[in-house]
């Protein structure tokens, strides 16, 4: 089946006009009308795409192709169309003169194949053929509407910078290279997408990060044939090792920070055009428990909150299983009056405790993803309702007791404090198989489950990284950035797994004292 | 490739399959809601006239214990009783549970009992036999705690306490005071079959404020004292206290007596203290020393004396072991001479220290512990003097300093 759907796919390139001028590697033709009419024939029926014949110093025809709206048109007249245009003496004996001396265009490019003007004309560069020569060049004079930076909403941070990534993967390159000034900060692009074409960039530090890493991630991003690229978590599914696991195994940010300082530690970035998230890769599911804001803060605060998440990871993961099984299977686990006070809320409720839980776990879910998806303008209406129907009048009715209230609006808590969304979305998906073994075997099949995900976690691996390394298998000083977040003039060196070509990151010995003040 | 997409499905829909029928055929089979369950918090067991046991289960009503605000059934829990007493005959205990369970809508649950209570008369003829069933069955706790009780068990149960919810917690709490002893379901297996083969458990007892409503208190009173498993005596609070003292388990005391020139009483609170045994065997001859370490600070002061003074300190440290020692002897003389019963502690220490001496006395220990020598040596610290150094009320010329 999968067979006859390729076929399918590489039957359909054929009758497309754009891959058959791709097929035809020869050149451009000496012939101008010829170049011209090819072109137009590549774009026919594209109503945007605008030509113009002209005569350079009112002597030699030219035509301009470019699509509307994609480029600076201002700039355009101004530096390209005004000074060819007017009538000048001067004798030039080639393209290359002519734009020597007469366009004002920093991002000129020779092409000497038809089917590189077609690409840059769809990327959005104005394409001058000229009446004679055997080559057009592309002027770089995109211009389009760009969002404005802004600080990212799902990775807002109290301190540290306030910028995130934009969908204009230029500007994203620019903010990363504004961070890391050296040279030694390598950007590989790749164009993915059969009709997309979209550009995609690997970054990464040339000297910290391992070469056969960089070799594979290349090789992977190159292997995906695919018709359009409209998001990084398209990329995302297409490169991972393990595409059943419900961990994500690289890690979407939309921070600049984030990415940078993932790339000094020797990883790779993937930015996507069209995409304010990148990718980062190989990570560890400690990644993904890790805030920007942790490395800003103050390491002993920041350390207390790490551990908060590390608590608040397996509440959410574990606790509506754990108050399931101890309900209805060890009811003896519980202090007397504890146990009491339960049962007496439970005393009016028709459902059994697994039902219960369910139920009201579906509904936080339902009522998580509505305010995701509402209107903002019901936004309001929705959650007060969902708060009154899930709080207190579920209770008030005595359809769910006041107990599993709590713990349901705990677990929704919890689940929160993981700062990446991608790894709290697998936790929260895990939650109810679990809540079903809590239900049926009790603490054995939370036991079980528990297994289970360590087994699972244990066996995926990121880009060759261990996922739980460096925990398992263990390496002693690699816990400075797990257990605790040790002070920077601590983390002297770059994590072993992936920075280990570079393996120191700063001077030793930088811990700060009055002694230290300007010897 | 279409081969192991294939497989893969297969190979889903198997995980699919088994775990499914996990869950379905393990079936929850010993899953019971918290509202199914009739929580026993306390047991008592009695004796009947035909020979039989009565066993009384004091069972937690949730709605009436204030747990959760579920108080929407309209009929309040105001006044209603928060527990329920309900008692059932048989020959075993468990028969009794049995029949027991025929009378309760609910699945008795022995998981959260925390106090058991032999009648005295049932005590008298002896308690092995009804201790095994909470060692055995699975679900009472070994720590629940064990008493006497001088009236039916029964009574006791019934008690609606001010204060705390159930006369079960009233006397676990008082239990834990420590004030009489505390004797768990373990440490009693573990006295019963030990080598002194003598037992002490604390009385209960109760009195009603309201009778009709059954409203009133329990009272830790005494201890029973029992020989092998059965019932031989009763000590008052007097000696119960000597008999904490004893077995290193004081830790609320009070003592108050009047210094040697004096008028008035002084009144000391204990702060720690440390009882060691130490055996010896000298020439044939069985001694036990008792050495009492206490530290204790002034809690109330009616004479005249001035506390700053470091010789009157001595003075009143000497006195205070002194009392001390007085009522140890007192117990001593009770538990040892009239009533040959070791509930002191002594097997064990002589075992642990001549073991081949002990394993020769073993079948006639009873003999032997009411021959030991026993010394008291005990010494007292006065640590701390309270807030006021002098006594108070008394103008300065008149206060007492050596």
């Amino acid at each position: 089946m999968v067979k006859r759907r390729r076929k399918l796919v590489s039957s359909r390139k054929e009758s497309n006009p754009a891959t058959r001028i791709e097929k035809n590697k020869g050149a451009l033709y000496d012939d101008f009308d010829k170049n011209e009419n090819h072109i137009r024939a590549v774009y026919s029926e594209a109503s945007d795409l605008i030509f113009r014949h002209f005569y350079i110093a009112g002597k030699q025809k030219a035509v301009l192709f470019y699509l509307d709206g994609l480029v600076d048109i201002q700039e355009l007249d101004d530096s390209v169309l005004s000074p060819l245009m007017e009538e000048f003496t001067a004798e030039y004996s080639g393209v290359k003169e002519l734009l020597e001396k007469k366009i004002s265009v920093s991002g000129v490019k020779e092409l000497t194949k038809l089917s590189d003007c077609v690409k840059k004309i769809s990327s959005g560069c104005p394409i001058i053929l000229l009446e004679g020569w055997s080559s057009g060049f592309a002027l770089n004079l995109t211009k389009f509407e760009k969002r404005a930076i802004e600080e990212p909403p799902a990775e807002a941070v109290v301190r540290g910078p306030r910028e995130g990534f934009v969908e204009t993967l230029e500007v994203n390159r620019t903010m990363l290279r504004r961070k890391i000034k050296s040279p030694k900060l390598k950007m590989k692009e790749i164009e993915i997408g059969k009709y997309s074409a979209t550009p995609v960039i690997l970054a990464y530090m040339d000297g910290i990060a391992d070469e056969n890493l960089i070799k594979e991630a290349e090789n992977r991003l190159k292997r995906i044939d695919i018709d359009g690229v409209l998001d990084s978590g398209i990329i995302e599914e297409l490169i991972e090792d393990y595409p059943y696991s419900p961990f994500p195994q690289l890690l979407s940010t939309e921070r600049p920070d984030v990415a940078t300082s993932h790339l000094l530690e020797g990883r790779f970035v993937i930015l996507v055009d069209g995409s304010p998230f990148v990718l980062i890769a190989p990570v560890t599911i400690y990644s993904f428990l890790q805030a920007s804001e942790d490395y800003y803060n103050r390491f002993i605060i920041s350390t207390l909150i790490r551990w908060l998440r590390y608590v608040f990871l397996l509440i959410s993961l574990l606790l509506p299983s754990i108050y399931v099984a101890v309900i209805t299977f060890h009811a003896e686990m519980v202090p007397t009056s504890l146990m009491i006070g339960m049962a007496a809320s439970r005393e009016a409720i028709p459902f059994p405790a697994l039902i219960e839980a369910l139920l009201m776990e579906i509904t936080f879910e339902a009522l998580r993803e509505a305010g995701l998806r509402l209107p903002k303008q019901v936004g309001s209406a929705v959650s007060i309702v969902g708060a009154l129907v899930i709080g207190e009048a579920a209770v008030m009715a005595g359809i769910v007791s006041a107990p599993m209230v709590i713990v349901v609006a705990l677990t929704g808590i919890a689940s929160f404090t993981i700062p990446r969304y991608s790894g709290a979305s697998a936790i929260r998906m895990l939650r109810f198989p679990m809540i079903l073994l809590a239900g049926t075997l009790g603490l054995l099949g939370i036991m079980l489950g528990l297994i289970t995900i360590i087994i699972h976690l244990a066996t995926i691996r990121s880009f060759g990284v261990p996922f739980l390394s460096p925990m398992a298998p263990l390496m002693g000083s690699e816990t400075k950035d797990i257990l605790v977040r040790a002070p920077w003039w601590k983390l002297n060196t770059r994590p072993h797994l992936t920075g280990k070509y570079n393996k120191y990151r700063q001077a030793p010995g930088q811990k700060p004292g009055p002694k230290h003040g300007g010897d | 490739m279409a081969q192991g997409y294939l497989h893969l499905s297969k190979k889903l829909l198997l995980i699919v399959f088994t775990w499914g029928s996990l869950l379905v055929l393990s079936g929850c089979w010993d899953r019971v809601e918290i509202n199914d369950l009739a929580i026993v918090l306390a047991a008592g067991i009695d004796k009947t006239e035909d020979d039989q046991i009565e066993l009384t289960v004091q069972l937690a009503i949730p709605n009436q214990m204030g747990g959760g605000q579920q108080q929407g059934s309209g009929s309040g829990g105001q006044g209603e009783k928060p527990t329920l007493t309900k008692q059932a005959t048989g020959t075993t205990i468990s028969e009794a549970a049995s029949i027991l369970q025929q009378k309760v809508p609910r699945r008795i649950f022995w998981g959260h009992n925390t106090v058991i209570v032999f009648g005295k008369e049932l005590a008298e003829g002896g308690i092995r036999e009804y201790v095994e069933f909470f060692a055995h069955h699975p679900e009472p706790r070994l720590r629940s705690f064990v008493f006497v009780s001088e009236e039916r068990a029964s009574a006791l149960l019934e008690v609606i306490p001010y204060l705390e919810q159930s006369s079960s917690q009233f006397a676990r709490e008082l239990a834990r005071f420590q004030i009489g002893l505390r004797v768990t379901l373990k440490d009693l297996l573990e006295s019963i079959s030990g080598g002194a083969r003598a037992v002490a458990l604390p009385g209960l007892e109760y009195e009603y404020e309201n009778v009709k409503e059954k409203k009133g208190g329990l009272n830790i009173n005494g201890t029973a004292v029992f020989k092998e498993d059965k019932m031989e005596g009763y000590l008052d609070d007097r000696l119960t206290r000597g008999l904490l003292w004893i077995r290193n388990e004081v830790h609320l005391a009070t003592v108050s007596f009047t210094p040697e020139n004096a008028d008035g009483y002084m009144s000391f609170k204990l702060l720690r203290s440390n009882t060691q045994l130490h055996p010896e065997i000298k020439d044939g001859k069985w001694k036990m020393t008792l050495a009492i370490t206490t530290e204790d600070d002034i809690e109330e002061n009616q004479t005249d004396l001035v506390l700053t003074d470091p010789k009157i300190i001595a003075e009143l440290e000497e006195q205070l072991a002194a009392k001390i020692d007085e009522r140890i002897e007192e117990t001593l003389s009770t538990v040892q001479k009239e009533m040959k019963a070791d509930v002191l502690g002594f097997a064990k220490s002589f075992e642990q220290k001549y073991p081949d001496e002990w394993e020769q006395v073993k079948d006639r220990w009873e003999e032997k512990f009411a021959e030991v020598e026993i010394e008291v040596v005990s010494k007292a610290y006065i640590r701390r003097l309270g807030m006021s150094t002098q006594p108070q009320g008394i103008p300065e010329e008149e206060m007492k300093e050596e």
